[in-house]
């Protein structure tokens, strides 16, 4: 059946009091810290962070599936295409007769998947920390504007609500008798053609909606959106989002220095 | 002479798709604090009429437009769906199309007009409160409107409207999804309101209750205006047979009673006074 639109359930724990606002910042100042730094190390010690924090979110099993379950095989296609085929492979690691394994290959996949690890696991704990009718209005509530926020919400809500066609569907073809349990392929077989009419029925819902929400005072000019789920920006948030900030700015100088030869 | 707060004149409307026009000629006023009630067939273009009331029609269902509506003082032409949404609520025929689809559970359904009038915080919770206990939802607040029942959606859905106090409430056959005790505990909320001076304007197809709760009732047909005119007259006028319209069943029992000749009087509309009638024949 339908499910809540996003991964969030309460925990408790110190993540979830920090504003949904601040905790977007981690993606971008650790993600792109950790794509312009010079070498994998930065990346690496974030990633090591970054299970840390899960685990203090209470979200250390799923944060380590997806990170596994993401990160390995990445990895070994990533060490395959560059770490054989890399044009700036000078050194070589192992010698396989038809192809070489170049070290400067394997480094440069390691760059790509650490900096993308880092996203992925931020964005991670972000969505598993936050619940998202939260980090929608206090965007808002910071400026942005209301309709980038209604499609991140609506977008998130397409699933569960074609989800709950397909399931009174199924239901209005049990009482017909079509049998919808049984084996896969069966219920492979009766599920397929119903894919269509509800992917383009709920495609028209959509524009449905529009009308609803402009019934409903949806952009309204003048006026300053309020929300029913609590917006807050306490001084610890500040604080967080100037120290994230700060983390960038020290990597960027750190790499032009570094670049610079100087250190 | 009593304040119009709706004023529709000579409405013609064709959907862009449509071969033929929905609304044809629709010409009525409102008056402020009125039950006004609209009857017609299926097609007949009730809902048509009330998505131009609160400026669905032409703005989101594009068409060929003709006449004009004025709310409350105010063209719908010059303003925006979000602006009259201040003034007048709709109710839709189904009510799954009046989710916002982005609240995941009924409190936020219900608050979501609200936010977008700027509201504040506060006052915003009292509202959902009061509207929640009023529509008998307060236990389903923490829900996903998507999980619902088809009756439950349509108490959140007039809910969602009526929480935004609205001046004017148009309802389209607000009702189908409930059952007879839940339609009629939402209609005594609706007299309710029209006693506090909001201003009623519905779609039904229930001609028993339409008789009961109507001031007037404004007949369509093919999109055109046929007559407007207090229940009473409506009811005992023969002719509403031609547009498909059946009169409360009391209608037929004191016409019966009248070709006996055991009754003389007006025909009437409602159960109370047809049972007086019934008795006063039983004696003769
Ligand atoms: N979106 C649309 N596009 C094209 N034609 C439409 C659209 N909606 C309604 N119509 C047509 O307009 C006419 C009036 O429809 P409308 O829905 O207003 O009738 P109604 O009186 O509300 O009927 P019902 O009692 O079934 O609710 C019908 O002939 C219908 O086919
Ligand atoms: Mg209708």
């Amino acid at each position: 059946m339908a499910k809540a639109y996003n991964s969030y359930v309460k925990r408790d724990t110190f993540k979830e009091n920090i504003s949904p606002n601040v905790k977007i910042w981690p993606i971008f100042s650790y993600g792109l810290s950790a794509i312009i730094f010079p070498n994998i190390y930065l990346g690496l010690g974030l990633i090591v962070f970054l299970f840390i924090l899960a685990f203090f979110s209470k979200l250390f099993k799923g944060f380590t599936k997806i990170m596994l379950g993401f990160g390995i095989p990445i990895t070994l296609m990533l060490i395959f295409i560059h770490g054989f085929y890399g044009s700036k492979n000078e050194t070589i690691l192992y010698d396989f007769g038809p192809v070489q394994l170049g070290l400067e290959g394997v480094l440069h996949a390691l760059k790509i998947v650490s900096s993308l690890l880092v996203f992925l696991g931020t964005f991670y704990i972000m969505n598993h920390t936050t619940y998202t009718g939260k980090l929608v209005a206090s965007l808002t509530a910071s400026g942005v504007n209301p309709k980038v926020g209604y499609l991140v919400l609506a977008s998130l809500n397409v699933v569960p609500q074609m989800q709950r066609k397909l399931s009174v569907i199924q239901e209005a073809q049990t009482a017909r008798g079509v049998e919808t349990k049984g084996s896969l392929w069966h219920r492979f077989k009766v599920f397929v053609p119903l894919l269509g009419p509800v992917v383009l029925s709920s495609l028209t819902d959509a524009q449905e909606r529009g009308m609803t929400l402009e019934t409903r005072g949806f952009g309204i000019k003048n006026v300053k959106q309020t929300h029913y789920v609590e917006v807050f920006y306490t001084k610890t948030d500040k604080i967080i989002k100037y120290m994230l900030i700060g983390f960038f700015i020290v990597t960027l100088i750190i790499t032009i220095l570094m670049r610079l030869s100087v250190i | 002479m009593r304040e119009v707060v709706v004023k529709v004149e000579d409405l013609k409307f064709r959907y862009r798709e449509g071969k033929k026009r929905a609304l044809d000629g629709v010409s009525f006023e409102v008056f402020k604090g009125e039950f006004f009630c609209i009857i017609g067939a299926n097609g007949s273009g009730k809902s048509t009429l009330c998505n131009a009331l609160v400026g669905l029609v032409p703005y989101y269902f594009t068409g060929n437009k003709k006449g004009s509506v004025v709310i409350d003082g105010v063209d719908t032409d010059n303003s925006s769906i979000a602006e009259l949404s201040q003034k007048i609520g709709l109710v839709f025929q189904n009510p799954f199309n009046q989710l916002s689809y982005t609240a995941s559970n009924v409190a936020e359904e219900l608050a979501y007009g609200l936010g977008n009038h700027g509201v504040p915080r506060d006052e915003m919770i009292k509202r959902v409160e009061y509207v929640a206990k009023l529509m008998r939802i307060d236990h389903i607040l923490h829900k996903n409107p998507l999980e619902l029942s088809g009756g439950q959606v349509q108490r959140v859905a007039f809910g969602s409207t009526f929480i935004l106090e609205p001046n004017i409430l148009v309802l389209d056959e607000c009702t189908t999804q409930l059952d007879p005790l839940g339609s009629e505990e939402i209609f005594d909320i609706v007299k309710e309101l029209n006693k506090t001076g909001i201003t009623v304007i519905m779609v039904d197809h229930d001609m028993e209750r339409v008789a009961r709760c109507a001031d007037r009732i404004m007949v369509l047909d093919k999109g055109k205006t046929v007559c407007i005119d207090t229940p009473d007259a409506i009811f005992s006028n023969p002719d509403i047979v031609n547009y498909n319209i059946e009169a409360p069943d009391y209608v037929s029992i004191c016409k019966a009673l009248k070709e006996r000749g055991y009754y003389s009087g007006d025909y009437k509309i409602t159960e109370e006074p047809t049972v007086e009638v019934v008795k006063e024949a039983l004696v003769k």
